[in-house]
């Protein structure tokens, strides 16, 4: 049994940053959970939402969306989001001095290590959480971070990049540069947040040439706090496994364990 | 961590002996529980558990079962749809593990859901239940529209919930609640074979049928293509299956389907609920418990008059 941590909250957000395409930073303070939030744990969050407002079918509450911490410093935490749909699409209106609903911290949480030579791998809007991951890694260990995306209105600080239409960086996709690096720097160590599929690819790299490899999934969420069970994904071993939390026992697992088959 | 936090989360609740109703054998000191499945001891964080009359666990079966793969979840224009597939550690890992932690941390009764495949392995849970303490009652789910062969499969033919429920009625002398589809022709008739059987209370609706495709691609939203639909847009349809259940049954119904605050509840306590549930309001609205009580305590506070007055009272 893990004890639940997770917590309801309403905050103001202080300011609102614009990035790229339909990239955006909402930043809130709170010195409390600046404290307790890890590198890899995220929160459900929402723009408050108030039933008796609801005289339209765009008021019916909806679900919170799960979002992963991007930045924590000092009580200032962020939250990078990319509007994909009507979740974030709602929090994409959003701007300071407006109220944010918040649940969290959720999920584990990446493993923190030291003098360890690091592969980061990040997809589009899996960058987020290595951000802040990053920083708590850099002063101990040897970081080498690549990140794809589709153009370039999806490519943030990196020491490689990536896209696809090739109009920064490298053409074509990220995965395509991860075992020449990992040979090339000698990598013992990879974390991944990305599209299913880059994952996976990784997941198969990193085992073939025997690197230890965290990755970060992501899943359609409701309760984000273990209660629904409908975030599940499966892991394990081949011969057993079972469906687990992505909000509770996720959202980083260990690559290996990560039973892409089945997805 | 959990009671630093703004003073909203203690609604002073309990305080009213008005909210007091009964759920068959089992004195409820709010008429509100929870939904199987949608609640558990994480959500209690959040608030003051007093606002609860009841609590429910997610349904049991007697060995665990994997669930359904993903995805699970679609949201809709109105409500959720959920393809969990009863997903739990089975009847050893409840008893050993889940029964102490909720001895241990509730102060409200406590009500264990579970299904099963045969009547016999209904019979076993129960008589494994039996030999626990601290169980108040028991929720026989014979409803999830999620597994093949299990729950829905006894809960659509009155003569099967007769059978199971006066196999289940002679071996307990707990709360014996059967919770029912939305998923059938004649809910009266299903309601009244459960009565007679020896169900001490009714709980309705489970999850309506529910399906969702992507219009781009035509892929199902969801893994197994059908799913159980519930939240707001169900409510009607709740409201209208609890009226007849009421009509139909003498004993007490607790009623669940679309409830998201104190004026949806009251809907249903008109309508012959004794006691209702919330269910997807958690995934929307972390607070809808201490705010449905609040709401509903100020409307029996300002008429002094208790919640009994209005059960089955729809003009």
């Amino acid at each position: 049994m893990i004890e639940p941590t997770a917590n309801y909250y309403q905050r103001a957000i202080h300011s609102r940053e614009e990035l790229s395409g339909s990239y955006f930073i909402l930043w809130i303070w709170d010195d409390v959970l600046g404290r307790i939030c890890k590198a890899g744990q995220f929160f459900e969050i929402r723009p408050m939402s108030k039933l008796q407002n609801a005289f339209s079918t765009r008021a019916i509450p909806k679900l919170f969306k799960p979002i992963s911490i991007y930045d924590n410093q000092g009580g200032r935490i962020g939250f990078m989001i990319k509007k994909v749909g009507s979740g974030t699409n709602a929090l994409s209106t959003l701007k300071a001095g407006d109220t944010l609903e918040l649940i969290g911290p959720a999920g584990n949480g990446f493993p923190l290590v030291n003098s360890r030579k690091i592969l980061l791998v990040s997809g589009g809007i899996g960058y987020p959480p290595l951000w802040f991951l990053q920083k708590e890694l850099i002063n101990h260990n040897q970081i080498y971070w690549m990140h794809g995306g589709n153009t370039q209105a999806d490519i943030f600080p990196s020491d490689e990049s990536w896209t696809v239409d090739g109009s920064l960086g490298r053409r074509g996709l990220v995965t395509q540069g991860v075992e020449a690096n990992i040979s090339r720097l000698n990598i013992d160590l990879i974390y991944s947040c990305g599209p299913i599929s880059m994952l996976a690819q990784i997941a198969g790299m990193a085992k073939r040439m025997g690197v230890e490899h965290y990755t970060s999934l992501e899943a359609y969420m409701a309760c984000g706090i273990g209660v629904c069970h409908g975030c599940a994904v499966p892991i394990g071993t081949e011969a057993k496994w079972d469906y687990l939390r992505v909000c509770k026992e996720g959202p980083v697992f260990n690559a290996e364990e990560v039973r892409w088959e089945q997805f | 961590m959990g009671t630093v936090l703004n003073e909203y989360r203690k609604p002073h609740c309990a305080a009213s002996n008005l909210l007091e109703t009964a759920l068959g054998r089992i004195k409820l000191k709010t008429p509100l529980t929870v939904a199987s499945g949608t609640f558990d001891l994480e959500n209690l964080e959040f608030y003051d558990p007093a606002c609860l009359g009841a609590f429910v666990t997610k349904t049991i079966t007697r060995h665990p079962k994997q669930g359904n793969p993903p995805p699970r979840l679609y949201e809709t224009e109105a409500g959720l749809i959920n393809s969990i597939g009863l997903q739990n550690p089975g009847l050893d890992s409840f008893v050993a593990e889940r029964l102490p932690l909720y001895r241990a941390k509730l102060r409200m009764p406590l009500v264990v859901s579970f299904s099963g495949s045969t009547l016999e392995e209904f019979s076993e849970i129960l008589a494994v239940l039996e030999g626990c303490e601290g169980i108040a009652g028991y929720e026989v789910n014979v409803s999830c529209p999620n597994v093949e062969n299990e729950g829905i499969a006894f809960g659509v033919d009155p003569d099967t919930v007769y059978k199971l429920t006066n196999r289940l009625a002679r071996a307990t002398s707990r709360e014996l609640c059967v919770k029912l589809s939305p998923n059938v022709s004649d809910i009266g008739a299903v309601a009244q074979a459960a009565e007679s059987a020896g169900a001490t209370s009714l709980a309705l609706i489970n999850t309506l049928w529910g399906m969702a495709i992507d219009p781009m691609t035509g892929k199902c939203r969801i893994q197994k293509g059908i799913g159980g639909y519930s939240g707001i847009g169900i409510k009607p349809v709740a409201l209208a299956l609890t009226y007849k259940a009421a009509q139909a049954v003498s004993i007490p119904i607790v009623a669940m389907g679309g409830i998201y605050d104190w004026k949806d509840a009251m809907e249903f306590f008109w309508a012959g609920a004794s006691a209702i549930a919330l269910g997807t309001a958690h995934f929307v609205n972390p607070l809808a418990a201490p705010e449905l009580i609040m709401g509903l305590a100020e409307y029996l506070l300002q008429r002094d008059m208790p919640l009994s007055a209005i059960i089955g009272k729809c003009k």
